[in-house]
């Protein structure tokens, strides 16, 4: 609001008070790591290697290495969200650009299923991926994760093509190009804010992915850090610090992004859920 | 390059229930410009994109010599176009906005090199061929435009308001210029524009629209001396002639005011033209100067005669003051007659 | 050799082609990756799960299924675990709802009211819930209400606690509230920034102390934005189970925090009874579908009345 109200020292503060939990967290996830053992907030040993033998100590306990879970991991955050950028522009740019029938209830459509829950259709899209012969493989899993996120992925594409001027569109037509090349040379350079927030969108969410592996994948082989993390709360004794361990080798690259890209995602996050 | 002949028959072009394009009937010859003139929303800048294939027709055909291509896509008709925002390309720097048509048509980098700055060079712009768009003046930037259109030597020019994005200044010498550029060139070229100046001094012809229609297809001299209809004669010529609605018997009444015309017309409401230069302050018809405006070399005086308010373009030197009387005249070989449908009537 | 002629040598006779100017090629390729997506992934699961539920496919009958009709649909009204999924699932929504849009709109009000870099700091903060990967969110909770020594929460208050355990309604909605605050929190933010500066100014000349002017000028202007976050978020809580499965895996003890979208997902997909029962399951997540589709048709008709779909300016292909 444009006016600073005098005692607004007093909403800092309450502010620092709810936001309390989420720097409880971070912070001890960050001890809990680092240190060999500590109860609460209060390291109780030196700093310890122990946790980190995950790193070095190939498979614990029958597990995958925790490289092939990165590697998986990295796999099926990038293809996802190469996969999601692509369809994506090309769907939208054919709805926001081109005359086609149906186009009006090709884009009604698209709206809906973004509000659509996608997670409703697991049990079926279990069933269609042993069909398929991709249960059990990270391909299959990309190609699912990548087409829940499409409706919105459409949606967002065609915000940034429609801001695109008609007349530089038609004067690449008449200089020669065709539909085709108007969209890989003009069209998809011109959006690239969109292709950007949208590429970390999916970046981010693919990253963070449970669900879909958990219910899509089993060998070992193909896990990604999710499950890889998530194998470790079924022991018997609940090693806390190795999972902390874990859990901040696995979130570190949002942790980073986030330090180094505020402001960047603020912009996703608002510009992608346009009410 | 050489000049193409277009040939429109019957163009219609409707948008829904909209009638942007009645019925067109066209014919440029080889090397001429013509220009597209009329307000906004008269159809003028849909023939054009109808001639660049953007639009498809609603009915009728386009002719490029004797070939029929209203049925080619924009990229197979050969047409060099610039758009009245210019539409570079913001991302490209100039010399790469200029290359883009020669380059879909995947022709060797060192022939691209070559003719870009060729037409560079044609345009004046060398200098700047390494900058993007948005860091030359919208003078350069209009000049790249031509640049493009003209790289891969068309057989067509078409120009859509070229000029209406430029400072005053600058459009008086960028009209001649382009004008100078078309003729060496010999190409074909449309030019649309809503300035009336613009279109009689840079073209061979100049078609009127209104409304979807056309009013007149003529030179520019025809339109100025013998307009078709009172549009064309109330929108050509500045400032625009004065046009009186009376009737007609014997000689044309408008109210209080008679003037005397030419015999040998039929009886009936019409109107009446003379436009303001032609009006001479020697006559029969009382008037009183109400508003004087000094223009530099001449000066616009409005007059009320016998109710009816006229204007009238004399020398600076010695011209009435407001208030004064006198008799204004109407030279029987300036009038202009037209009937109740506006259409002109031969004198 | 002007480039004219030249491309009519290369064509070799015909210069021309004959493009097909309203061609639907163009638009079709361009449509194709996602309507082949859309249709393995959303239509055909769609088709799918109803289908299935009128089956009787489970484990034991994988090999030769029969119809079943509205049986699964009659099993599901006969059970009497269904009306605790009910309620688990309305308590679940209502409260996690309310947390949402409520610490949405205090944190966007706040962090207007102070000056905006803190602002911005804040709401960052308020959004590391939400891109944390969930494994590792619910991690950091399970870790925090541990027992002693480990459960901070434990040690604070000297309750010797396995807390998620004693307390998994309060565990789950905080949870999940911490992650769909900053949806609400986001949006806000947007519409309090798009307020004139106007309407502000008129309520300082006015003499209103902060709260009136919140309650003049900013909730008003907010009711579409809370309507909106409302639905949203109805809709995905009702469909969303990740974080539950994670926290409690719908327990303690027998459907404690078992919700529906969980049930149908435990029936269909482990093997938690022994028995697989996808036809059940899918049963229950055909509910799910429809409701989905009612509300995103709702959705979509309230809040995207203003998305009209104007023609393209290029008519050829």
């Amino acid at each position: 609001m444009p006016i600073l109200p005098p005692r607004w020292r007093i909403f800092l503060i309450t502010l620092g008070i709810i936001a309390l939990p989420i720097v409880i967290g971070l912070v001890w996830i960050l001890l809990t790591a680092l240190f060999d053992r500590v109860h609460g907030l209060i390291p109780q040993a030196g700093l310890g290697r122990e946790n980190w033998r995950f790193l070095w100590q190939g498979s614990l306990s029958g597990r995958p290495t925790i490289w092939v879970a990165l590697l998986n991991s990295l796999l099926f955050s990038a293809t996802v969200a190469l996969i999601e950028v692509l369809v994506s522009a090309m769907a939208a740019y054919a709805i926001a650009r081109m005359r086609f029938p149906l186009r009006r209830a090709y884009l009604g459509f698209a709206l809906m299923l973004h509000a659509f829950p996608a997670i409703s259709l697991i049990i079926a899209i279990f069933f269609i991926l042993r069909l398929l012969g991709l249960f059990d493989t990270l391909i299959g899993v990309i190609l699912v994760k990548a087409s829940l996120e499409l409706p919105l992925g459409i949606w967002l594409m065609k915000g940034f093509f429609d801001n695109l001027s008609w007349e530089m569109e038609m004067a690449a037509l008449v200089d020669g190009a065709s539909r085709w090349t108007v969209f890989w040379r003009i069209a998809l350079p011109l959006v690239r804010p969109g292709i950007l927030a949208l590429g970390t969108f999916a970046l981010l969410s693919a990253w963070g992915e449970f669900i879909l592996p958990f219910t899509l994948i089993v060998s070992g082989r193909s896990w990604t850090l999710a499950l890889y993390l998530q194998s470790f709360t079924s022991e018997a004794f609940v090693d806390f610090g190795l999972m902390a361990a874990v859990g901040l080798f696995y979130a570190l690259p949002v942790i980073l992004f986030f330090l180094l890209g505020q402001r960047y995602l603020l912009n996703i996050y608002s510009g992608g859920v346009k009410g | 390059m050489r000049g193409v002949t277009v040939r429109l028959e019957g163009l219609v072009k409707h948008f829904g229930k909209v009638q942007a394009l009645k019925t067109l009937d066209l014919e440029m010859k080889p090397g001429e410009m013509v220009a597209f003139l009329g307000p906004s929303g008269c159809g003028k800048t849909t023939t054009l994109l109808l001639i660049a294939g953007i639009y498809r027709a609603t009915a009728g055909e386009i002719h490029f010599d004797d070939k029929r291509i209203d049925h080619l896509h924009p990229r197979d008709r050969d047409v060099g176009m610039v758009f009245q925002s210019y539409a570079l390309y913001p991302h490209l720097n100039l010399f790469e906005n200029i290359a883009f048509p020669l380059r879909l048509k995947r022709r060797p980098n060192r022939e691209i090199r070559e003719k870009v700055e060729q037409t560079a060079e044609l345009l004046g712009i060398t200098e700047q061929l390494h900058r993007r768009p948005a860091m030359v003046s919208g003078g350069q930037q209009q000049r790249a435009a031509l640049a493009r259109a003209l790289v891969k030597e068309p057989q067509l020019l078409l120009l859509d308001e070229p000029l209406s994005n430029l400072d005053a200044l600058i459009r008086l010498s960028a009209r001649g210029e382009i004008r100078r550029l078309q003729q060496e060139l010999g190409i074909t070229s449309i030019l649309v524009t809503h300035d009336q100046a613009e279109a009689l001094a840079m073209s061979n012809r100049v078609t009127v629209f209104s409304v979807g229609e056309v009013q007149q297809f003529a030179t520019p001299a025809e339109l100025y001396a013998r307009p078709a209809n009172t549009f064309v004669a109330g929108f050509v010529g500045f400032p625009p002639m004065n046009l009186l609605e009376g009737s007609f018997n014997g000689d044309f009444q408008a109210g209080e005011l008679k003037i005397a015309v030419p015999e040998g017309h039929p009886g009936g409401p019409g109107f009446l033209g003379i436009r303001p230069e032609d009006v001479r302050l020697d006559g029969e018809v009382p008037a009183q100067v109400l508003l004087v405006e000094p223009l530099g070399k001449d000066a616009l005086l409005t007059f009320e005669a016998r109710g009816a308010l006229l204007k009238a373009l004399v020398p600076q030197e010695g011209h009435p003051a407001p208030g004064e009387t006198l008799t204004i005249g109407f030279p029987r070989e300036r009038i202009h007659l037209f009937d109740s449908q506006g259409k002109r009537l031969p004198n | 050799m002007s480039l004219k002629a030249e491309a009519a040598t290369e064509k070799g006779g015909t210069a021309e082609r004959h493009r097909k100017m309203r061609g639907y090629g163009a638009p079709l390729l361009f449509l194709l990756p996602a309507s082949i997506l859309i249709l393995l992934f959303f239509i055909i699961p769609v088709i799918t799960t109803v289908v299935l539920s009128l089956t009787d496919i489970s484990t034991l009958t994988f090999r030769n299924p029969s119809w079943a009709g509205l049986e699964n649909y009659r099993r599901l009204f006969n059970d009497p675990f269904i009306p605790k999924i009910l309620g688990n699932t309305a308590r679940y929504l209502v409260l996690t709802l309310l947390f949402n849009v409520t610490m949405g709109l205090v944190l966007a009000i706040l962090t207007s009211l102070i000056p905006e870099r803190w602002g911005d700091n804040f709401r960052a903060l308020w959004l590391v819930p939400r891109i944390m990967p969930p494994v590792v969110y619910v991690f950091v909770w399970q870790g925090l209400l541990a027992r002693a020594p480990f459960g901070l929460i434990s040690d604070l208050s000297g309750i010797n606690k396995g807390w998620i355990t004693a307390a998994p309604w309060t565990t789950i909605i905080l949870a999940n509230g911490f992650v769909g605050a900053s949806f609400g929190m986001l949006l806000f933010t947007s519409a309090i920034r798009a307020i004139p500066r106007d309407l502000f100014y008129a309520s300082a000349v006015d003499g209103a102390s902060t709260w009136q002017t919140v309650r003049r000028v900013v909730l008003p202007l907010l009711r579409w934005p809370i309507l909106f976050v409302t639905v949203y978020q109805t809709l995905s809580l009702l469909t969303s189970f990740e974080y539950i499965l994670l926290l409690t895996n719908g327990g303690p003890g027998l459907f404690k925090t078992t919700v529906w979208s969980l049930h149908a997902y435990k029936i269909a997909l482990s093997n938690y009874f022994g028995n697989v029962e996808f036809a059940l399951g899918a049963a229950m997540a055909t509910f799910l579908v429809f409701i989905g589709v009612a509300l995103s048709l709702i959705y979509m008709r309230v809040f995207n009345f203003n998305e009209l779909v104007s023609e393209p300016k290029i008519e050829v292909n």
